[in-house]
């Protein structure tokens, strides 16, 4: 029998979606739900001096409005900064304030603008460099009091600085002494919204009993599930967390926010179910978004382009406020070399607020920010030094016997092959035709390239857990607690089952949505941990189960279970495959000619922790966030038309180390999305703010995706460089194929129109602002 | 969703239509005329409109014929931007539509919801004021026939209630070379930077530019500058951006600088290449 593992299986959801019969949250709907409206802000900062409901009570079918008041008490996983409905002041323009629950979405809908708010404007700051400028005003006064939810954020008082983080590798001045050149650049990328297909929703409701049942569209229903048990004070098991298939992610429903809300909306109306609807303009505006990054890189290196020092400080504009930000300038942080070898470096990030939406984790946890700002330094440099950009990438690749900033030392089980990557790279993306061509008519092609890597930043403690167990036909049922949101994980994870057990993919059955009262804890179905950490869970429960399998089988076969082996939904006897017995006669117990069983139904069952992380120093920045790296190299490939600076994306590469390859066609796929996804936020998505902090574009009208058919050819290669303790060796790689595409397109327009694009998105305009220096 | 309730009409008639709004308008139902309706559902989806009442024009016989007759072609105010481009009557009209919006949109979206309409870009008006078209209306005292030129000025101008029915183009025209060029901040599928549309007549250069100004329009002054003498292309590029008929228009899709840019460019590449054609003169 083949094995499931390294085919190119389908995904086990896949005939649900393309007919459009797969559910989501949206799609669940009781008769007598009653609709929650959310009212939003309409200014970025200010004073709340009234909410006046009188005119939106009148609205008929209005059974219930909330405000801030309703439920005073902040919340947040990392920083417990965030009231649930704005308190006193409003932080951001389309905060949420109050909501209106009513009979019908439409009744809902019109009373929520009959809602009347007055503010006094505060000054607004608009930008993270504004934030941290001397005397800036406080975003949050009282942020010093704040409660933690982990204790290596170390925010500064009297500043908005909510976390920062440093790593202190070598010795700088000793890095600088031996610089014979030095490059130093201010990079700037603005903030941008996940748009996932699905948008946010999330329904409540408190049975008589007291359970209360919460179905959302988000990846982390155990953490939902903890914050609002603790939050209102409710024992954890009566609180039931349901999600079904998941719209996509992105990271955009890690946070848990709206199932607060909707609980609230719920118990405000004596625990009748209620609908929270987000429209796509609040999805947009209200709700969390990516990050925005600034950053100053000055890079020191001999004549032959060995990097030798850097200092580095990233600004992570985290908008009003932390969600998982802390994190993500910690992950900045702890990566922020990319995969070089950098023995002399200073980074300072700082997570800071502004006035903006706040932000959450985005695919990529910010290494596709910060991951353009250390690329485009690498290419200011081989500029500077004279050396092709590919070269002094592979001078620099990070190697056996380095250290990473957090000074953990590189074996390529944990870091795989960098080099191999970029080597691969050159021949795929055909580097060596050169990287500059004049095609004539003011036309030039040209290539860009970005390495990447990526390590997670869970919690030391993070698990999951797997139950399996079986039907009467001897096929397995698997159960894990993660959500399926179009990653292919849960296909992956049966592969792994199916190879394991010796078995057919088509006999395992996989629990595909989520119940947190059904499914063993998972912490969250992000950052791509979903083959390592559910993928050992699932190896130890199909070992428990096998054991289990032997342990009756030999009862029936009457010999020693090691003597017995398994394949094809038999156990049987290693000296003799003729002489076993079937899955089917043993898995709900074995029966004796007589009538006389024993053993019971099998159920295997795993579980998973992470080992050996560790928080920070606060000093130094040395310790580990992550069990190991996924490094890749990137390259995109564009044509400039140097007269109007308009330019097309002609070809996008990726090569990565994934350990091994567990179904080839899925991981083409996810790479392709995620170099869809890099261009896309590279060449157009943004979120622009005028003066006033107030967001732009909040709507697809205006906000701009890269669509299909505009897509380049996409070339996806790969490396296998195992990592040791993944199952089958397998690296992560769900949100990587994102994160050096920005940084490649802006080195393929920068070569390519002789300028330095450091800004995102690059658009026609901005390329022509770039090379005219501002003048037109 | 569309949280206001609204009334929907579905006249047979031309008479009838005009009759209900009429009607309506006395109620003070706010009533609106709705062709394909991508405007109505997204406008009053985000409150900016609030129609009480929408009269819909789509079962009037006259305002879904695209065909010929005596006066040339005749294109119904609700047929759709898809249709005028499948049909590959009138080339040039069909090439500005389809870069109107997405396919899906296109197959809902009107001629004369797109010339009518409240966003400002209008593209597909540009090829109806090179043809100097005609354009009928429907009002107090039934049909009227105008000059586009007579009813086209930055928007269209309808009395209250006015409705248009059909656009006619001459044959003449309908083949006629043209040049057709739409510029976006990046995306494909967005609103101009610049949408400029182009055609010789009699050696003679006409031309239309969207984007650029808060409305739609054909200038005699540009045209009189393009088809000056004593000047190089380069120079008649430059020239033209300074003619304007109003404020270039500086928002999220492109600041004014870069419109003036993106527009002496594009002409220069436009002269040039009329410069190239067998009847050009310029």
């Amino acid at each position: 029998m083949k094995s499931a593992v390294g085919t190119s299986v389908e995904r086990i959801e896949a005939w649900e979606k393309v007919t459009g019969k797969a559910k989501y949250t949206g799609d669940f709907y009781s008769p007598g739900t009653l609709h929650a409206r959310l009212v939003t802000s309409s200014i970025a900062h200010g004073r709340i001096l009234s909410i006046d409901f009188s005119k939106a009570r009148k609205q008929t079918g209005v059974r219930a409005v909330l405000d801030g008041k309703s439920f005073p008490a902040l919340f947040g996983t990392l920083l417990e900064d965030q009231p649930a409905l704005a308190i006193d002041k409003v932080r951001y323009f389309g905060e949420p304030l109050a909501i209106i629950v009513a009979a019908s979405e439409a009744e809902a809908s019109l009373a929520a603008e009959l809602v009347e708010v007055e503010y006094e404007p505060l000054p607004v700051i608009n930008s993270a460099q504004e934030s941290v400028q001397q005397g800036a005003p406080l975003i949050h006064e009282a942020m010093m009091s704040y409660k933690k939810g982990a204790n290596d954020l170390l925010p500064q008082a009297g500043t908005n600085v909510a976390a920062s983080f440093q790593i202190r590798k070598g010795n700088l001045s000793h890095g600088w002494a031996a610089s014979e050149v030095v490059i130093e650049e201010h990079y700037s990328l603005p903030g941008s919204d996940h748009a996932a297909m699905e948008v946010r929703v999330a329904q409540a409701e408190i049975k008589p009993g007291g359970t209360v049942e919460i179905m959302a569209s988000t990846q982390s229903p155990f953490a939902v599930k903890k914050q609002v048990s603790k939050l209102f004070n409710i024992p954890e098991g009566k609180v039931v967390v349901r999600v079904p298939f998941l719209g996509g992610g992105f990271g955009g429903k890690a946070a848990v926010y709206l199932e607060v809300l909707a609980y609230m909306a719920s118990f405000a109306v004596g625990g009748s179910p209620v609908r929270l609807t987000i429209t796509r303009e609040q999805d947009m505006a209200s709700c969390p978004a990516r990050l925005g990054l600034e950053a100053d890189i000055k890079l020191g290196a001999a004549r032959d382009g060995t990097i030798v020092a850097a200092e580095m400080l990233f600004l992570l504009d985290t908008g009003a406020y932390c969600t998982s930000s802390p994190y993500m300038s910690k992950a900045i942080a702890a990566d922020c070399t990319g995969p070089y070898n950098i023995e002399n470096l200073w980074c300072d990030s700082l997570c800071v607020y502004t006035n903006h939406i706040p932000a959450t984790s985005f695919r990529g946890f910010a290494h596709e920010s910060y991951t353009f700002c250390i690329e485009r330094a690498l290419d200011a440099l081989a500029n500077r030094c004279g050396i092709d950009p590919l070269e002094l990438r592979l001078k620099n690749a990070i190697q056996p016997g380095h250290f990473s900033p957090t000074q953990v030392r590189i074996t390529s089980s944990n870091a795989g092959n960098t080099s191999a990557c970029i080597q691969k790279l050159s021949s795929l993306i055909n580097w060596e035709e050169g990287i500059r061509i004049e095609l004539g008519d003011g036309k030039v092609r040209a290539k860009g390239m970005s390495c990447l890597w990526k390590t997670s930043t869970s919690p030391t403690d993070a698990s999951a857990g797997a139950i399996l167990t079986f039907n009467s036909d001897g096929s397995l049922n698997l159960n894990t607690g993660v959500v399926e949101m179009g990653s292919g994980g849960q296909t992956q994870l049966a592969q792994m089952l199916a190879d394991r057990m010796k078995m057919d993919i088509g006999r395992v059955h996989v629990r595909l949505d989520v119940d947190t009262q059904l499914n063993p804890h998972y912490w969250k179905t992000v950052a791509s941990m979903t083959t390592y950490m559910a993928g050992r869970a699932v190896i130890k429960a199909a070992d428990d189960a096998i054991a289990q399998l032997k342990a009756i089988a030999s009862v029936a076969l009457r010999c020693p279970p090691e003597e017995l082996e398994l394949g094809h939904e038999y156990v049987y006897l290693r000296s003799d495959p003729q002489f076993g017995i079937s899955f089917q006669k043993l898995v709900q117990g074995f029966k004796y000619p007589n009538g006389n069983a024993v053993g019971g139904q099998i159920i295997g069952r795993g579980s998973f922790i992470m080992g050996h992380l560790t928080p920070l120093s606060p000093e130094t920045g040395k310790g580990k966030t992550g069990p190991d790296w996924t490094v890749g190299a990137q390259a995109v490939e564009v044509e400039l038309d140097t007269t109007e600076f308009t330019y097309r994306i002609i070809k996008a590469a990726t090569v990565m180390d994934v350990g091994k390859l567990i179904n080839p066609r899925a991981a083409e796929g996810i790479i392709c999305g995620g170099m869809s996804m890099g261009l896309s936020l590279a060449s157009r998505e943004y979120f622009p703010y005028n003066g006033r902090g107030v967001m732009q574009a909040t709507s697809l009208r205006n906000y701009k995706l890269l669509h299909i058919g505009q897509e380049p050819d996409y070339l996806v290669g790969f490396v296998e460089t195992p990592q040791e303790d993944s199952p089958y060796g397998a690296r992560v790689f769900s949100e990587h194929g994102i994160i050096g595409i920005p940084a490649a397109l802006a080195n393929a327009l920068s070569t390519a129109s002789n300028s330095s694009l450091n800004r995102l998105p690059i658009t026609p305009e901005t390329i022509w602002k770039s090379y005219m220096g501002g003048k037109p | 969703m569309i949280a206001h309730d609204f009334d929907y009409y579905r006249p047979d008639t031309m008479k009838e239509a005009y009759g209900i709004y009429q009607k309506l308008s006395a109620m003070d139902k706010s009533p609106a005329y709705y062709a394909g309706g991508s405007e109505v559902i997204t406008m009053s989806r985000a409150g900016s409109i609030l129609p009480g009442a929408v009269v819909d024009l789509k079962a009037i016989p006259e305002c879904t014929y695209m065909g010929f007759a005596d006066e040339g072609l005749m294109i119904g105010a609700c047929v759709t931007l898809s249709a005028i481009a499948e049909s590959k009557l009138f080339p040039m009209l069909g090439t500005a539509v389809s870069r109107i919006a997405d396919h899906t949109n296109q197959c809902r979206i009107t001629l004369g919801g797109n010339v009518c309409g409240t966003i400002i870009y209008r593209e597909s008006v540009l090829p109806l004021l090179l043809t100097d078209c005609s354009v009928y209306l429907w009002g107090a005292n039934g049909e009227r026939r105008v000059p586009i030129k007579d009813v086209f000025h930055q928007r269209v101008m309808l009395k209250k209630g006015e409705f248009i029915t059909r656009f006619a183009i001459d044959q003449k025209w309908l083949g006629v070379p043209y040049i057709h060029v739409k510029k976006t901040k990046n995306e494909k599928i967005d609103y101009p930077l610049l949408t400029l549309v182009a055609l010789l007549e009699g050696g003679d250069i006409r031309m239309a530019f969207s984007g650029l100004c808060e409305f739609p329009f054909r200038s005699s002054r540009i045209e009189d500058t393009l088809n000056g003498p004593d000047c190089t292309i380069s120079e008649k590029a430059e020239r033209i951006t300074h003619q304007l008929p109003g404020p270039c228009l500086d928002n999220l899709d492109g600041s004014a600088e870069y419109r003036a840019f993106v527009l002496k460019n594009t002409v220069y590449k436009v002269l040039q290449k009329f410069k190239e054609m067998p009847n050009g003169r310029i």
